[in-house]
């Protein structure tokens, strides 16, 4: 189990260090300043890709609801 | 690489920013006379959701399988998916950014509920259900933004009501904006949906060809009342935008004035496409409250700012009608019905049918079989029933003035002056991705 860091808000993960290398060349001249943020940006999308392949409706029923009732009123779905 | 401000106004109109107005919209007149002004070219349909989606992602609306707020579950008459923002399937302007490590603050482009992780920082859109969900990326910012106004409800006869609350979403939304402007970021694009609100609502206040139109009436000037304050509320926000921001102006399609609701499906009724086991009780009523025949039904159709029409395919529908043979010839007849149809004194429309596959090269989803644009968009569709004619002068639930229109606005201005000023002719929605990251520099 990861341990938590120092500031409490991060953790630490270990990656090859040959990725790490590679990575640290590929944002080179980008706005990632560090392998770190690089590395959390690329995960946050890819598990949000993978929640949303896990098919998850986006609203709850009651939402749905709400949500359809606005569409109809705003002349969307007549 | 420059940085990008791109201020997004839902259905803004040539006719009214780039002609009437801009004489008397300091800040939005300048950017517009010392900018580069394209018409811009929406998609089919011209709709909220798909055409921000189109023009942030590059993709037609047959490549996201994207057409309106609302989607067929395949196999059900009466089931339908809401649009969300997973129902985006390609990566947007702040995604091609953020790989590249560049900063965005996204805030009420449609359709981004709910919120995708991104790098920096975004607020969803009018389809948020209620601020008590989680509506921004990161989680956190949300407890910056109390008293958050996604979006204001204009099918209301309290008019006063109406622009209070206008007033007060827009005031809000540019105060949020003000204080992410002082974040760091490379890209900002926001979309003040009020505009196509207050269009909706006022339009036939306004328009002096409109058949709601009275000389001196009290709401006459609210339109251009509000696009004044947008003129205030921006001048604001540019003073925090740093000077060498390339400044892009938009909207995702154009309005006029709306000539009336035609019932498509009681019209589908008369002419034997569709056969109903019982009369409708009282007008209004929708298809799904009505019994239909679907053993003797050839097609249905739905309502909004365009009409969709669906075959009762045998083999796709559950109570099938139409054979696969005979698909084609039943759409080339309703194509050919559709397009007849003339106004309620006979005169003559310009109505077109589109076969989804003569608009995208590629058609993903659940797409309607036809795609109907009745008199050029100027009449809007209503699926309801029951009512003593198919034209509807109103629209068939709540006041609604305005209806969509095919070309709406595009300025690029660079105070560094790099960009040459004046008329550039069309630019298609579809294209603007691609310009933006040119104009950044990826």
């Amino acid at each position: 189990m990861a341990s938590e860091g120092a500031s409490g808000k991060y953790t630490t993960v270990s990656i090859p260090v040959t990725l790490y290398r590679r990575i640290k060349k590929l944002i080179e001249d980008t706005g990632f300043t560090s392998v770190s943020s690089y590395v959390t940006y690329v995960l946050r999308e890819i598990v949000a890709a993978h929640e949303m392949e896990k098919g998850e409706e986006p609203f709850t029923p009651e939402d749905r609801e709400r949500i359809i009732e606005k569409l109809r009123r705003l002349g969307y779905l007549d | 690489m420059r940085k990008l401000l791109v201020i997004g106004l839902d259905a803004a109109p040539p006719r009214l920013l780039y002609e009437e107005l801009v004489g008397e919209l300091p800040t939005l007149g300048a950017l517009i006379e010392e900018g580069a002004r394209y018409q811009l070219k929406s998609c089919h349909p011209p709709i909220t959701i798909p055409a921000w989606a189109v023009m942030t992602t590059g993709k037609t609306p047959g490549e996201l399988g994207l057409y309106g707020f609302r989607h067929r579950k395949p196999g059900a008459y009466n089931e339908y998916w809401i649009a969300s923002s997973r129902s985006i399937h390609f990566p947007q302007t702040w995604d091609i950014l953020g790989r590249r490590g560049l900063r965005s603050v996204i805030v009420g482009v449609p359709p981004s509920y709910p919120p995708r992780p991104i790098r920096g920082y975004m607020i969803s859109c009018f389809i948020t259900p209620s601020n008590e969900v989680r509506f921004t990326w990161p989680p956190s910012l949300k407890r910056e933004l109390k008293d958050y106004i996604f979006d204001v409800v204009f099918r209301t006869n309290e008019r006063d009501k109406l622009i209070q609350e206008l007033w007060r979403m827009t005031k809000r939304r540019f105060q949020v904006l003000r204080m992410l402007s002082r974040r760091k970021w490379d890209f900002f694009m926001f979309v003040e949906i009020g505009v196509d609100r207050v269009q909706h609502a006022f339009w036939g206040y306004m328009d002096k060809e409109h058949h709601k139109y009275e000389p001196g009436n009290k709401y006459e000037e609210v339109i251009k009342e509000y696009y004044k304050l947008i003129d205030e509320e921006l001048e604001q926000l540019l003073k925090e935008v740093p000077k060498d921001a390339i400044i892009v102006l938009v909207s995702d399609h154009g309005a006029k004035r709306m000539k009336g609701a035609f019932c498509v499906n009681q019209w589908l009724a008369d002419e034997g496409y569709l056969k109903l086991k019982e009369e409708p009780k009282k007008p209004g009523m929708e298809l799904r409250e009505v019994e239909v025949d679907w053993s003797q039904t050839t097609a249905w159709g739905w309502g909004g700012y365009y009409a969709r029409i669906f075959i009762n395919l045998k083999g796709r529908e559950p109570h099938g009608y139409i054979d696969k043979r005979d698909y084609e010839a039943i759409r080339d007849q309703l194509i050919r019905d559709l397009e007849r149809i003339r106004g309620p004194h006979g005169e003559r429309w310009d109505t077109k049918a589109y076969r989804p596959e003569d608009l995208y090269q590629e058609v993903k989803g659940s797409p309607p079989d036809l795609i109907v644009y009745f008199d050029d968009l100027s009449w809007r569709s209503a699926g309801t029933l029951g009512w003593p004619t198919n034209y509807l002068r109103e629209n068939d639930r709540g006041p609604d003035d305005a209806v969509h229109d095919w070309y709406g606005i595009y300025v690029v201005h660079d105070p560094q002056g790099t960009i040459e000023v004046g008329e550039k002719g069309i630019m298609k929605i579809e294209c603007i991705n691609d310009h933006l990251l040119e104009l950044i520099g990826v």
